[in-house]
């Protein structure tokens, strides 16, 4: 079967969809073995994300592991296969009244091993923290093909070395994920979410974070709304209880808060999505809560949203190569290019400057992928 | 300090720390032999206790010149053996970098050398209102560089997560003696790359040892109230685990002691607990107060259907320390009902506990041994005390093999071998029972990316046919835990 994919500016020559995991493991090691370059690709949501690779025979898509391997709601576990989309799994857990939240652009089209692969978050990392708080174990088929397990189905785990955490945002420069297994959670009794109108950089603003009687599960600067919006999910009285404080707050400060009604809801919800998965431009920012909320006095920025102190950034510019190619020259190394166009590639690090502890992750990839195969030139420093 | 110290090492490495923190004769080494697993002893050849970065990248650079084998140790309250010296190899212990660098509140970060005190974090953060979150019940004397080796978890892990979710950066000399910075930098929230602190925490002392560590700090919550609730048996309490799991409710902590635990902590502690039940619940639940009585109300509901036979808060503050005293306490309070026990740190799904229970009761009566269970519950990860007598010919091997059979009924439900303990020197020879020969391999590309020689803490974690053939060891407690000031789980 062949798609036209552009994996950060390369089209591959051909595109494999391997029907299970023992076919995926067979795909790699016959790939490896006949010394082709490859790229393992989910829902292809993410596919600008990085450097251009320095090339890619063969895409491998795992859109065909879809199954469900092992849901336990009683123990709030679950293992899926990683092709299984966001919103595939959402309609699982919702069965059970649980949710895994992870936060993605695209929940229709991208996929479990993607969310992993990329590190995706969103503002709910404020709560319940990131993809590597979540996940607890992982099976993935190595560059050669050999199929490797760390963690295990339980939450709490130490035995061997943490191989799922090392997974999480590595690019599929490591192998390919199989399958993973996260911890789920009950979805709230009562979830409400209100707009306050002001900024990260306001007194208000700091007084909600430090108060005691605030838990927002999820907070998200939206530029483009003007204002900050604050999710409380729970037993329906304690988020009354929390909104209400919240209101006098907001009082004290002079700030303007409105609640949000589910349509608003959903209609921000499509915005944020929407900022995730279009624009030429488009980089993560991905810093402490003094520095996320620098960031937004980014000149070039036109619309953004936060967590905090969650700490990510996600800006999308419509300004000019210039301005955005000054930023990249500026910039430490927490920003990271999710898109840009074509033209840039030459020009910018999607990463940036490796950091000191380079050597070790090139040592890594030499052990993974001593012939430098897998997904070859996208991630850190040309690994 | 004039030295009788015959090895010629010796002052090379006292050029380095000073001659009274390079340890080298026979009488000053025994207190290295062994950590929390006092069964196995072997005394190293030197200890050093440096007291920077630089003085450990040194001891490093000279150990690796001779090609001695180098054990990372703090606090010496592993209960895997983690901290085993290797014979003529040396021992670095971080016991003396014990400085806090930085507390950054606004950006709700610490940095601290890592021979600081678990405890002692929370303490310097209390007049802030600010805590760390992860508490082995040895916090009052485990390290947190210790913690970052083992990866180490506590009751309230149960909604706040283990050491890896709040260590989020640190400062490591590796096996050639250089100095690297992994994890998010300042300024950053994820690590740039690969998460090499992700795969760090937990690898017990095999891939460098830590010189600095920054962690995550958290506000503390508006409310917390402490539930006690006593149950006819495991059956009952375990099922009122799985209630309150299922349920979606998340208390910071569940921990469960069975009837020979309430009955061993009673006596060593003076709690005023019953003793005439099969178990008892000790439970936290925190966050917003309005949230909290809720939640609180709800678990008691279900602890009520589950067939509870009293419940109650503690009457005060003072009540509910010693309430948690006597939780955290528990392993060592197993003097007063056994001379001697063998402890295991098996983890099962949480809708298991009470099938899981009941194997290892089975496994106890087959054996004749009595086996007592304290444990986080909320986690699912057991920790049943195999009580035996030494004295008695051919006990001690008994409780091994009833111990080792515990861990492969937790295999059998799908669990792991270990929850929060460490494989260590304890359980390496079960590793390959819970991993593929294929998963450990890829587990030691990891190893020698970061020290291709296997330097660091070598014999450790992986099984090896040698080390299989030796006799697992037996658990004899801590001085810590006899005078109390520790506890253990």
């Amino acid at each position: 079967m062949n798609q036209t994919l552009s994996i950060a500016g390369v089209t591959p020559e051909r595109t494999l969809v391997p029907a299970d995991r023992v076919e995926l493991a067979a795909i790699v090691r016959d790939l490896y073995a006949a010394g082709r370059t490859f790229a393992f690709v989910g829902g292809g949501t993410e596919l600008e994300l990085g450097n251009q690779p320095r090339a890619i025979d063969t895409a491998v898509r795992t859109t065909a592991l879809d199954r469900v391997i092992d849901y336990s709601p009683e123990d709030q576990t679950i293992t899926v296969e990683a092709g299984m989309r966001v919103a595939a799994l959402d309609d699982v857990l919702a069965q059970h009244d649980q949710l895994l939240p992870i936060d993605v652009g695209d929940r229709n089209n991208a996929t479990i091993g993607g969310a992993i692969a990329t590190n995706a978050f969103g503002a709910r990392r404020h709560r319940y923290g990131s993809i590597k708080d979540l996940i607890v174990g992982i099976e993935f088929v190595r560059p050669d093909g050999v199929i490797a397990h760390g963690g295990g189905k339980v939450v709490k785990n130490v035995a061997g070395f943490d191989l799922p955490k090392l997974m999480v945002g590595s690019l599929g420069t490591l192998g390919g994920i199989a399958s993973a297994t996260f911890r789920v959670f009950p979805k709230p009794a009562a979830t409400r979410a209100v707009l306050a109108r002001t900024s990260p950089a306001s007194g208000f603003f700091d007084a909600c974070m430090d108060d005691r009687s605030l838990e927002p599960i999820a907070v998200a600067h939206h530029l483009a709304q003007g204002g900050i919006m604050l999710t409380f999910a729970g037993l329906a009285a304690s988020v009354e209880q929390q909104l209400a404080h919240l209101a006098t707050l907001a009082s004290t400060h002079a700030v303007t808060i409105d609640a949000l009604d589910s349509g608003a809801l959903e209609r921000f919800t499509a915005a944020e999505s929407e900022i995730r998965c279009s624009g030429a431009w488009r980089w993560t920012v991905s810093t402490n809560p003094v520095g996320a909320r620098a960031s937004l006095a980014s000149p070039v920025a036109t619309t953004a949203e936060i967590g905090y102190p969650t700490f990510g950034v996600t800006l999308v510019s419509a300004a000019d190569d210039v301005s955005i190619e000054a930023l990249a020259a500026e910039r430490g190394p927490a920003i990271v290019f999710r898109a840009m166009p074509r033209r840039a590639r030459a020009r910018i690090d999607a990463w940036g400057e490796p950091p000191a502890s380079f050597p070790l992750m090139r040592a890594l990839k030499f052990n993974f992928d001593p012939k430098g195969l897998c997904n070859p030139g996208r991630f850190v420093g040309g690994l | 300090m004039p030295t009788l110290a015959v090895d010629p090492l010796h002052d090379r490495f006292a050029a380095i720390v000073g001659a009274r923190n390079a340890v080298s004769t026979a009488s000053e080494l025994r207190t290295y032999e062994c950590d929390g697993l006092l069964g196995f002893r072997i005394r190293p050849r030197i200890v050093v206790l440096p007291a920077t970065t630089e003085e450990v990248a040194a001891c490093v650079r000279l150990a690796a010149e001779h090609g001695l084998p180098i054990v990372p140790r703090g606090a010496g309250t592993g209960l895997s053996g983690g901290s085993l010296p290797v014979e003529g190899g040396i021992v670095i212990g971080t016991s003396r970098m014990t400085r806090v660098l930085d507390i950054d509140l606004p950006n709700r970060r610490m940095r601290v050398q890592p021979g600081v005190i678990n405890l002692d974090i929370s303490k310097h953060l209390a007049p802030h209102g600010f805590y760390y979150a992860p508490d082995p019940s040895s916090q009052s004397v485990c390290t947190i560089g210790g913690n970052v080796a083992e990866n180490s978890g506590g009751a309230h892990c149960l909604k706040y997560g283990f050491t890896v979710n709040h260590a989020v950066a640190a400062r490591v000399v590796l096996s050639d003696g250089s100095v690297v910075d992994i994890g998010a930098s300042e300024g950053e929230a994820d690590a740039h790359g690969y998460d090499l602190m992700g795969v760090f925490v937990g690898s017990e002392g095999l891939l460098g040892i830590v010189t600095e560590v920054v962690v995550r700090i958290l506000r503390k919550p508006e409310a917390t109230r402490t539930i006690f609730g006593t149950f006819p048996s495991t059956d009952e309490a375990g099922a009122a685990v799985s209630a309150i799991i299922s349920s979606g409710i998340l208390p910071a902590a569940i921990e469960m002691c069975d009837q020979l635990a309430i009955e061993a902590i009673v006596a060593a502690t003076g709690v005023d607990w019953p003793l005439d039940v099969g178990a008892a619940l000790l439970m936290d639940v925190d966050g917003v107060s309005v949230e909290v009585e809720h939640t609180a109300e709800a678990a008691i509901t279900l602890m009520r259907a589950a067939g509870a036979i009293e419940i109650r808060a503690p009457r005060d503050d003072a009540e509910r320390l010693l309430m948690w005293k006597g939780r955290k306490a528990a392993f060592a309070a197993m003097g007063r009902i056994s001379p001697n026990y063998h402890v295991q740190d098996g983890v099962i799904p949480r809708k298991d506990i009470s099938a899981v229970l009941r194997e290892i009761a089975q496994l106890g009566r087959d054996a004749g041994l009595r086996i007592a269970n304290v444990f986080h519950a909320g986690d699912g990860n057991l920790h049943p005390l195999v009580l035996y007598d030494q004295r008695i010919p051919g006990e001690e091997a008994t409780a091994e093999a009833v111990a080792g059979d515990i861990l492969r009924v937790c295999l059998k439900y799908g669990g792991s071998v270990t929850g929060e303990h460490g494989v260590g020197r304890d359980k390496a020879c079960y590793l390959g029972e819970q991993f593929s020969d294929d998963d450990l391999d890829t587990m030691k590309l990891v190893r020698s990316a970061f020290d291709p020689r296997s330097i660091f803490n070598p014999d450790k974690v992986f099984p090896t046919p040698r080390l299989c053939g030796d006799r697992p060891g037996v658990y004899v407690p801590h001085p810590t835990e006899l005078t109390g000031e520790a506890g253990r789980g």
